[in-house]
């Protein structure tokens, strides 16, 4: 039986494609990873998955599992070709158990729609990525995901209770367990959230859910440049206060978004701690006290959204500012290159200053923004894609980006994933850890059909 | 550099500026119905650029390129600032002008080029006129122009609103063609069309162009010389408010914003202030900007029904509880929710204006 009669027989014919322009339009995520598949898939239950795993596991098809394709390192990029399973149709919320103060969904859940329906039930659930309207919850657990409140909710892998798994050899797994807490056995739950479809692929996931706060407030800090808001991170950190959010807007975020939504009319100056705390009426406001008074020193200027719309506008812009350094030119597009360095929070300054001096060494605009709380930078550069000469500084730019993050005691990604775009990395970074990952590679997926080329494995 | 190369590097540019990032998912209506990637924004941007790089046209990319509505929601939202519409139409185009087109297309083009409408319908455009085409004047400030679908397949429509505005000094075009909407949306030149119906705004002396139909007011804005201002029923409606003698009634209704002129051109006060004045408003759940599509856009309605059939009844299924109509301002938008959900009653602005009057 030819490859693509299985797999009508286990899908139905209208869930493969093998359509040019099908095919081309999975070739990519929006990092600059290419890779052609030979079949897209979209399967609608574990039972399909399993038995296309099985299948391409006995003729060693790839097999790269993709949520929205939203990721930023080509994590969902078929580059040894095969199989591309498209998750996204399975996009059942199977179960809101707030008694168990847990969410049972599929992996094709849209973030921003899981917490639509938990606010109905005056919860949420914590990571809090950019892409929240638009990216799965199977692609952010499988990339360890979190975003703008990480600071104090931490990232995915606090919230998986228990994923079901599809095993390279098509068995099904369940990793954990219902309840809060458990120690039996390896965690292999940790093991999978984060690991980008090498391990197994994530057709069921049960979350640990928050209640929502009762009140969130923005607190807006102006600094003359980035160093300066870098170290009111530090010494608003250390003093003891945990923001629900520490986000950094240099200059050119800056103009960005004030170019997507004017309406926003932020301050002209060199750098704009954002931060948010939440909590109840009194620790919300006893917070933004203490981080005016923690920052005064070095901000030329502290004050809060007056209203609630005010601090949601203002997040939602933020959400969009990486992609929006695309409206300040009409001739240059935002590049993913470089975007996600973490180095230690004391170390931000120092990054900072790097990324400032990197960016004229290669005479190249680089915009910095993001979860500088958790010391995680993100850099953003455009440019003219019509002009080589453009692409060789990106490039080489990023890689100095990444190469100064390790050199920092950082990581070359803290939260996008290091797919295809940052694997040359991981052994820099890692050391003799990268031959334990092997191991378990080879251990769990002897045929190298998960998502084969990602992750260094 | 050549104006050709110049204009080839402008294309793939607006192509480009798309990053990529998929938030386009999350609103694109024909996305929502089909889920797969090349029926997206994204995806159909990716076919543009595969097509820039020599990528051969099949049907597959044929449907990806048509099946879009327009809509501009992606636009809207697009936080690099791509234009998804205009570059999809732009691809339309130099497909066209390569005879790659579907069935659908051709027989469009076939049509309004010999009967004058999309509809293939030879009849009088102005049946609906009777004993009154004596108000047809041959000056007069402004232009009603009706439309092919008001014309054809809403003359009760057409024949209220040139009631409302012939007192306003108001005529219509002795011969009116289509618009050149629907050509011009599917990749073809309208020269010939929006020619023989500018020769005769001139001859009128109009200063505006009145139009009640969402397509017709953005091709007159955008694809017309800039000679003549256009407004839209609503628009025209909503300033003379005061001299209606509007009755009010005690009813309460929901709109849908047309995408070509609401997201297009930002026409969403009028249509409102002129529903308040009559009856209660009670919105949808996405309005302005946000609005859903009401999927009939783009040649999607002619092109690919069942999917237009599909995104109508999505929009419809965000009507709220206890109204008594639908009210839009566009006759695709009407004709499309009419059939995506039959047992609510879908009304033109027009008429519930009418209904205030009597």
């Amino acid at each position: 039986m030819k490859y693509i009669e299985k797999l009508h027989e286990i899908v139905g014919k209208n869930r493969v494609s093998t359509s040019s322009p099908e095919l081309y339009c999975y070739s990519c995520d929006a990092s600059q990873i290419k890779g052609m598949p030979d079949y897209v898939v979209r399967p609608d239950s574990t039972e399909q998955v399993s038995k296309i795993v099985q299948f391409a596991n006995k003729h060693k098809i790839p097999v790269t599992s993709r949520g929205a394709g939203t990721g930023l390192a080509g994590g969902a990029v078929p580059i040894s070709g095969g199989i591309v399973l498209d998750l996204s149709s399975m996009n059942r919320i199977l179960d809101v158990d707030i008694e168990n103060l847990q969410v049972a969904v599929e992996p094709g859940v849209v973030h921003a729609k899981l917490n639509e329906k938990l606010k109905y039930h005056g919860f949420f659930f914590p990571p809090d990525p950019g892409s929240s309207a638009m990216c799965t919850i199977g692609g952010l657990i499988a990339n360890n995901g979190s975003g703008m409140r990480s600071v104090k909710y931490g990232t995915s892998s606090r919230y998986a209770l228990d994923l079901e798994v599809v095993m390279a050899d098509g068995t099904v797994i369940n990793t954990g367990s219902k309840t809060l807490k458990t120690v039996a056995g390896y965690n292999l739950t940790g093991l999978m959230v984060g690991s980008e479809g090498t391990l197994g692929i994530i057709t069921k996931a049960v979350l640990k859910v928050a209640p929502l706060p009762k009140a969130r407030t923005v607190i807006l800090a102006s600094f003359e440049n980035p160093e300066l808001a870098g170290e009111g991170v530090v010494k608003t950190l250390s003093s003891g206060i945990v923001p629900s959010a520490c986000e950094i807007l240099d200059k050119t975020a800056i103009e960005a978004l004030n170019a997507f939504d004017p309406n926003l009319n932020l301050p002209d100056v060199g750098a704009i701690l954002m931060f948010e705390v939440d909590g109840t009426g009194g620790a919300v406001e006893e917070g933004a006290k203490l981080i005016e008074s923690s920052c005064s020193s070095l901000a030329t200027n502290v004050k809060s959204a007056s209203t609630k719309q005010e601090s949601e506008e203002l997040w939602r812009a933020r959400r969009l500012v990486g992609a929006a350094i695309s409206r300040l030119d009409p001739n240059r597009t935002r590049v993913y290159v470089g975007e996600d360095v973490g180095v230690p929070i004391k170390e931000i300054p120092k990054m900072l200053k790097k990324v400032r001096e990197i960016s004229e060494e290669f005479n190249i605009p680089i915009m910095t923004y993001g979860h500088i709380g958790d010391g995680n930078l993100h850099t953003g550069m455009a440019i003219d894609v019509l002009d080589d000469s453009q692409w060789d500084s990106l490039n080489k730019a990023g890689d100095k980006i990444h190469r100064t993050a390790i050199e920092l005691g950082g990581t070359v990604s803290a939260e996008h994933g290091i797919g295809g775009a940052r694997s040359k990395y991981m052994e820099l970074e890692l050391g003799p850890a990268l031959d334990v990952m092997l191991n378990i590679k080879n251990a769990l997926d002897p045929n190298n059909i998960l998502n084969p080329g990602k992750l260094g494995v | 550099m050549t104006e050709s190369e110049d204009k080839s590097d402008s294309y793939l540019r607006s192509i480009l500026k798309c990053v990529r990032c998929g938030t386009c998912r999350s609103v694109c209506p024909v996305f929502d119905e089909l889920g797969w990637e090349s029926s997206g924004a994204r995806g159909r941007m990716l076919i543009a650029h595969a097509l820039s790089q020599g990528m051969d046209v099949d049907s597959d990319v044929l449907n990806s390129l048509n099946t879009c509505t327009t809509c501009g929601l992606c636009e809207q939202n697009c936080p690099s600032g791509a234009k998804p519409p205009d570059v999809i139409e732009d691809t339309r185009r130099q497909l066209v002008l390569k005879n790659k087109m579907t069935d659908k297309q051709a027989e469009l083009r076939e049509n309004v080029t010999k009967y004058g409408n999309p509809l293939a319908e030879t009849s009088d455009r102005y049946s609906w006129l009777g004993q009154e085409s004596a108000d047809i004047k041959s000056h007069a400030e402004y232009v009603f122009f009706v439309g092919c679908l008001e014309s054809y397949r809403y003359p009760e429509v057409a024949k209220t609103t040139f009631d409302i505005l012939k007192k306003f000094d108001v005529t219509l075009l002795p011969n009116e063609h289509c618009c050149g909407s629907p050509l011009i949306r599917t990749g073809f030149e309208a020269d010939d069309v929006t020619e023989e119906n500018v020769e005769q705004i001139r001859k009128i002396g109009a200063h505006t162009v009145i139009t009640g139909c969402a397509g017709c007011y953005t091709t007159f804005k955008n694809d017309y010389p800039d000679e003549f201002n256009v407004k839209h029923v609503s628009e025209f409606l909503a300033d003379h408010i005061d001299e209606l003698d509007l009755n009010p009634l005690d009813i309460t209704v929901t709109y849908h914003d047309p995408c070509h002129i609401g997201r297009k051109h930002g026409i969403y006060e009028a249509p409102r202030k002129v529903i308040k004045a009559i009856c209660n408003l009670k919105e949808m759940n996405s309005i302005r900007e946000s609005a859903r599509c009401c999927g009939g856009g783009g040649g999607v309605l002619s092109g690919y029904p069942e999917l237009s059939h599909s995104i109508a009844e999505t929009r419809m299924a965000e009507v709220p509880e206890g109204v008594d109509y639908v009210v839009t301002s566009c006759p695709m938008c009407r004709r499309n929710l009419s059939r995506g959900n039959k047992n609510i009653p879908v009304i033109d602005l027009v008429e519930l204006v009418a209904l205030a009057i009597k």
